[in-house]
């Protein structure tokens, strides 16, 4: 029996597994997106994540497990739960003949959405001045931009976008998180947001999960995650020479890996063994030029989940 | 916190919204131009033929309608009118191929109104191509009486009852190729596949054409009813459906029902 906890997650899958043949792709994933929430679902490539997309609108059939929106199953609802939700799957699948304006007529008639939307989601994705032209003229960025408009159309309370920021220059990134966040912040919307590189994400996001080789390795909000990292902060050390001081303080250092020629990286324990090591070069003679603590990059903690999962 | 379930709209207001959006995709596409403009094919050739050599096909006081309406109508069943069926429905398909299915069926819309819709589309575009096709013989016989009065298109007239029943007559044998065609297209998920399926299904029901059973091979269907056109003098064309006719229907029903399994089961992995 499922517990009903006073805010039902938005989507949520149950033991999802699929497989392509005999092919096993995802592992009884269990995800859970909050309400209001932007929840980035990050895996290297291959990892799952664009089938788990298909598998939460519908478009393949899962092995077993179940798929709830809105506290709905999707299997059983599928058109009326679809009605409140905005995808964008892999690179936008637009009619190349139809201009952009034309691309987004087509969605918007085959979902019944009011006709000033047309208009309003053009503007919002900044392509007014362009949707006289074939979509087949647009660069990549404008494409995805487009798909984007076509997943706003209905002004959904649910968003899924895999990988939205693929083709986009810098300032189309910078762009796209600003949208994500307004629409999230301002209009309420939920967005589930794929990517394989967390920096992409990492700015916008308030829950994450992390996928690896169909398996979900990490899920939680962006705190969770920080504090995961906590665990693997580094001392650095700078100093003359990095080796003699490893032989000087043999017990001090004995983690410590030599980074270069005058500098030394130790697991960071706590702060009295920073301050007894301070004290055991300044009593052996080496020079301290540096000595810091270095919290990973949530890059690395991305990369140590999905290399465990690797290594297994 | 418990969400209500939002309502989804009917299956015919599905329908009805899909068959808005497959209409505007049809914009600038080959399909619309192929159904608006096929039927000029067989008109052009007989035009030239009668125009030309009009003098040695009519005899002097003959009524040339007859004549003309039967060898231009030859011209297009036996092996344009099959073709045409072929490329349509591979074309109409085609359209979704580039990842359209994807952005298609994740849209609140069922598999049915989609599979429904693009079948809808294909019936009204080979109705409308077959109509204009008609259209356009009558009026190129209208022509050819202003150009060369001397064959007797003016002199004489056509009733057009028997030509709007060899025109539901040709329909209805053109269905079994298009529901077959339809499912082709839903099974192979590119255009070449259901081409090639479809010329080489053309080209045997022609070379099978004395078969005794060549009336179950649907792409043999449109030439097979060419019987029903008769009357040196006066067109006469039964109204009566024939069993080749029935065949088609038969084929086209089973088509439908399997084009429909297929694309309700399969998994959309492009």
């Amino acid at each position: 029996m499922r517990s009903v906890s006073t805010a039902a997650p938005l989507l949520e899958s149950h033991d999802l597994s699929f497989r392509f043949g005999a092919r096993p792709v995802l592992h009884a994933l269990n995800l859970q997106v909050e309400a209001g929430s932007i929840y980035g679902f990050l895996g290297p490539n291959g990892a799952g994540k664009s089938t788990t997309m298909r598998l939460l609108l519908g478009l393949l059939r899962p092995a077993s497990g179940t798929v709830r929106l809105f506290g709905h199953e999707l299997a059983r609802h599928r058109v009326a739960l679809l009605g409140r939700v905005g995808a964008l799957i892999e690179s936008p699948s637009l009619y190349d003949h139809l201009t952009g304006r034309e691309n987004v007529e087509a969605t918007r008639r085959l979902r019944g959405v009011p006709a000033h939307r047309t208009a309003e989601v053009l503007a919002l994705v900044g392509l007014s001045a362009d949707a006289h032209r074939p979509a087949r003229e647009y660069s990549l960025g404008m494409r995805q931009r487009l798909g984007l408009a076509l997943a706003l159309l209905p002004d959904p309370d649910l968003l899924l976008l895999d990988e939205p920021t693929n083709g986009l220059d810098p300032t189309g990134i910078i762009e796209m998180r600003a949208l994500l966040r307004s629409l999230c912040h301002e209009y309420g919307k939920t967005i589930l947001v794929s990517s394989h590189l967390i920096s992409e994400i990492e700015k916008t996001v308030t829950h994450v999960g992390v996928i690896q080789r169909g398996r979900l390795a990490f899920q939680g909000s962006l705190p969770d995650l920080q504090r995961l990292q906590t665990g693997r902060a580094q001392l650095v050390l700078e100093t003359e020479n990095a080796a003699t001081c490893r032989q000087l303080l043999p017990h001090l250092l004995a983690g410590a890996t030599v980074a270069g020629s005058g500098t030394l990286q130790l697991p960071w324990l706590s702060r009295e063994h920073t301050a007894e090591l301070a004290a055991g070069l300044a009593s052996v003679g080496q020079p301290i030029y540096g000595l810091r603590q270095e919290q990973p990059t949530l890059e690395d903690t991305f990369l140590h989940l999905t290399e465990a999962g690797r290594s297994e | 916190m418990e969400y209500a379930l939002p309502t989804a709209p009917g299956p015919f207001i599905q329908l009805g919204r899909t068959l808005v959006a497959d209409a505007l995709k049809m914009r600038r596409t080959a399909a619309l131009w192929l159904a608006l403009g096929g039927g000029a094919l067989p008109v052009l050739l007989n035009l030239l033929i009668f125009y030309f050599k009009g003098h040695l096909l009519v005899k002097p006081g003959q009524n040339p309608w007859p004549q003309y309406v039967g060898m231009s109508w030859q011209t297009a069943s036996v092996l344009l009118l099959p073709l045409f069926v072929v490329l349509l429905s591979g074309l109409v398909v085609n359209l979704e191929n580039r990842g359209g299915w994807r952005q298609l069926l994740a849209q609140p819309v069922g598999r049915g109104a989609v599979f429904g819709s693009k079948l809808l589309l294909l019936l009204v575009l080979n109705a409308v191509a077959q109509a204009l096709y008609v259209l356009l013989l009558l009026g190129a016989g209208v022509l050819l009486g202003w150009l060369k009065p001397a064959i007797g298109f003016q002199q004489h007239s056509i009733s057009l009852l028997p030509v709007l029943r060899m025109l539901g007559h040709t329909y209805v044998a053109t269905l079994g190729i298009l529901g077959v065609q339809y499912a082709l297209a839903l099974a192979f998920r590119g255009f070449v596949g259901p081409l090639a399926a479809g010329i080489a299904s053309i080209v045997s029901a022609l070379t099978l054409l004395r078969w005794e059973y060549i009336d179950l091979v649907p792409y043999a269907a449109p030439t097979r009813v060419l019987r029903l056109l008769e009357g040196d003098t006066q067109l006469h064309v039964a109204a009566a459906l024939t069993p080749v006719e029935w065949y088609s229907l038969g084929w086209f029903a089973l088509a439908v029902l399997v084009g429909y399994l297929l694309l309700l089961r399969r998994p959309i992995t492009d």
